[in-house]
């Protein structure tokens, strides 16, 4: 290991954001504060976005590693202890000094704070404790604050971290418990779950605490988060889908992250490197389904099943579900539970909720729904207004599929001419598998696993 | 014949123009409300020059609050400081639907009426760019610890970001300059801000950076670039989200 010494800030700052960007939660939602007079920073509760980075992706926050020193080994992870990277560590000082000034510059909305595990995860968790708390009370930084909770850390130092933080989060990483034993072979399961499940029954506590005590500390105030890393090991989007469910379910998490796995290391255990980059529409895939979970009602098993494990390239997770259903359509959008209206493609919850409010008034027609944000070139198969539909459109799978998709996303004539039967096959586990084939000629990265 | 009132494009402006259309009790296509500088002249029309009055100003918002609502009121405060030069004249059409509804607070669901839902879309505008220029505000701090700030937005929302900007830095001098409508936004550390109309800002005073400024920038350009993810770039994402027109004072799109 080699550990640089009298860096300047610019080269730790370099080291420890670019160690830490794969880190792919960035929003500073959850928590609304007001300033109290005496300090810099308030908090939004939908949170802000200050910029976006050359992939697209929102900074909100400082996200940075408090150091890339570590004594782990995770495959997938470039700061792990067999790598020869540069090393470097902030101060408590440099961080709050980094934190602050881009804060009064309205780059950043606050301070987002992972790190490596340098010497045990109770030091670690230790030096993050330092910086939280001198950030907190004598900068009186009243912004946000979201931090990474070290696995194996003890109960007690999680705590005191959690009345710092705006949000903790201990990730996951990957979907499985085998998963984890062959790519990060010093965590498991146990030690991931147990403070998580630490920072949930302490949110309970607090609200408790918040509601005899108005104005007792806070505990969390934004909820916890997680994250796993897909395509690294072999489990099914069936699978992930069953675990974020679970996770939401069980442990009150208020987000569930994916990221893409993104080859910086080469590892007999992960998968052969191949040039079709990070499974990124797979993810985009993930993230659509968790939120038809999160805000739709829909349950894992209805999105996808053992013999239809994995997410359609072509169709997003909810047109998938209603092609499947065809008999509960058309609805009438006059008369339809709220429930099943968030299930019709085209009308998200927001004009589901609009729908049921304005219907009071009067009976309503496609022109009112369209003013409303329903999007019609998608609802228009499902729908009915008044008894009648909007054209003479018939419910039948192939038909709609091929009308959805000429409207959809950039999708290669070729393959609109296909049938739902033969689209259904193409979810993108074997769109890769078939791509790699054809393209490289070479073995799938899935089959190896398998095979 | 049709009564237009031509007004100042000011809050006291409009508001006076409607206190006087509002007592006429004419109908929605017998009254207008035109703005100084952008009235097309129409035949049959006849011309009634409005003289700003505080007094009328102050009835008119009273009368928008205690019948019409805050969400209401909200909406048309926002419409005020848009650029659209149509807007009084939607304030007074919308208002004149309020007048004939049973529940006048109820106004802003009308959205089938078109005044209303003109409004609805002209606010709206407003209030987005109000919101994106809370995140896209950058600050540079002078050589006097002043953070200064500057933007070319479209509409006159400056007054927007007032109430924000202070309850995040409330122990800083700072200062926002709109160079589209020439006006400041000038907080004080501990006190109230207030905005400054017409006044000459100094070009040399605010380029005069603290010493310690120039870090900064390069450590924030620095993390900017390191924090993205070569295999994920999308220059097009980022345009989607962050348009090009607004990046003109964005430090990290600015060159040091
Ligand atoms: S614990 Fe694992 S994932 Fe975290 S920094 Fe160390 S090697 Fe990387």
């Amino acid at each position: 290991m080699r550990i640089t010494q009298n860096m300047s800030l610019a080269e730790k700052l370099n080291i420890l954001s670019d160690a830490a960007k794969y880190d792919v939660a960035c929003t500073s939602s959850g928590t609304d504060r007001k300033n109290d007079g005496t300090g810099i920073g308030n908090c939004a509760k939908a949170g802000i976005c200050h910029s976006f980075s050359a992939d697209g992706r929102c900074i909100s926050l400082l996200k940075i590693l408090f150091t890339n020193e570590c004594i782990y080994d995770c495959k997938y992870c470039i700061n792990r202890s067999s790598n020869d990277v540069p090393r470097a560590s902030f101060t408590p000082d440099e961080v709050c000094d980094l934190t602050i000034e881009f804060y009064r510059r309205n780059y950043i909305e606050g301070l987002f704070l992972s790190s490596g595990v340098w010497k045990s995860p109770d030091f670690t968790m230790e030096m993050i404790y330092q910086t939280i708390y001198k950030l907190r009370t004598e900068y009186r930084f009243q912004g946000y604050i979201h931090v990474k909770a070290i696995p194996g850390a003890s109960q007690e130092l999680i705590q005191r971290v959690g009345f710092l933080a705006d949000r903790m989060s201990i990730n996951l990483e990957l979907p499985t418990a085998e998963g984890l034993r062959k790519l990060a072979p010093h965590k498991n399961r146990k030690t991931i779950l147990t403070p998580m499940r630490l920072v949930q029954n302490s949110m309970k506590e607090n609200k408790q605490e918040l509601m005899v005590y108005r104005n007792a500390p806070r505990f969390v105030p934004a909820g916890q988060s997680t994250q796993m890393i897909i395509g690294a090991t072999p489990e099914n989007d069936f699978q992930i889908l069953n675990v974020a469910e679970a996770l939401y379910k069980n442990f009150d998490l208020k987000r569930v992250f994916y990221s893409a796995f993104i080859h910086v290391n080469d590892d007999s255990n992960l998968p052969v490197r191949t040039d079709a980059g990070p499974p990124l529409l797979r993810e985009h895939r993930l993230y659509q389904a968790d939120w038809l979970l999160r805000y739709y009602g829909f349950e894992a098993k209805e999105l996808l099943s053992e013999k239809n494990p994995n997410f359609n390239v072509l169709i997003d997770p909810k047109c998938n579900w209603a092609l499947e259903h065809l008999e509960l359509f058309p609805l009438e959008v006059n008369l339809a539970d709220y429930q099943m209206l968030l299930r019709v493609p085209g009308i998200g919850y927001k004009s589901a909720a609009r729908i049921v409010k304005a219907r009071r008034m009067g009976v309503l027609d496609f022109d009112d729904l369209k003013k409303m944000g329903v999007v019609l070139k998608r609802a228009l198969y499902f729908i009915t207004c008044k008894g009648r539909m909007m054209y003479h459109t018939k419910i039948e799978q192939d038909y709609i599929l091929r009308n959805l998709l000429s409207v959809g996303d950039k999708v290669p004539i070729s393959v609109r001419e296909m049938n739902y039967k033969q689209i259904s096959l193409f979810d993108d586990v074997n769109f890769r598998q078939e791509q790699f084939a054809t393209q490289q000629g070479k073995k799938a990265p899935i089959e190896q696993y398998l095979g | 014949m049709k009564r237009v009132y031509v007004c100042t494009d000011s809050l006291t402006g409009i508001f006076s123009a409607i206190y006087d259309a509002w007592k006429t009790k004419l109908g929605e296509n017998e009254v207008g409300i035109a703005l100084r500088g952008s009235v097309e002249q129409e035949l049959f029309c006849e011309y009634v020059e409005i003289r700003d009055n505080e007094k009328k100003a102050i009835a008119v918002e009273n009368l928008i609050k205690r019948h019409l609502g805050e969400y209401a009121y909200w909406n048309i405060y926002h419409t005020i400081l848009s650029h659209d030069s149509k807007k009084a004249d939607v304030i007074l059409g919308m208002m004149l639907e309020a007048r004939k509804i049973p529940d006048s607070t109820r106004i802003m669901e009308h959205l089938s009426h078109p005044k209303v839902r003109r409004m609805f879309e002209i606010s709206r505008k407003v209030s987005n760019e109000a919101h994106y220029y809370r995140e896209i505000v950058r600050f540079r701090e002078l050589q006097n610890g002043i953070l200064f700030s500057e933007i070319e937005p479209r509409n006159r929302m400056l007054s927007c970001l007032g109430e924000h900007f202070s309850d995040r830095f409330p122990l800083e001098n700072w200062m926002i300059y709109d160079r589209t409508h020439q006006m400041v936004m000038v907080h004080e550390a501990g006190k109230q801000w207030i905005l400054v109309h017409g006044e000459q800002i100094d070009e040399k005073l605010i380029t005069n950076c603290s010493v310690k400024e120039t870090m900064y920038v390069k450590l924030w350009k620095g993390f900017f670039d390191s924090v993205a993810i070569k295999e994920r770039e999308s220059y097009e994402r980022q345009r989607q989200h962050l348009p090009l027109h607004y990046r003109k004072y964005v430090t990290e799109f600015q060159e040091i």
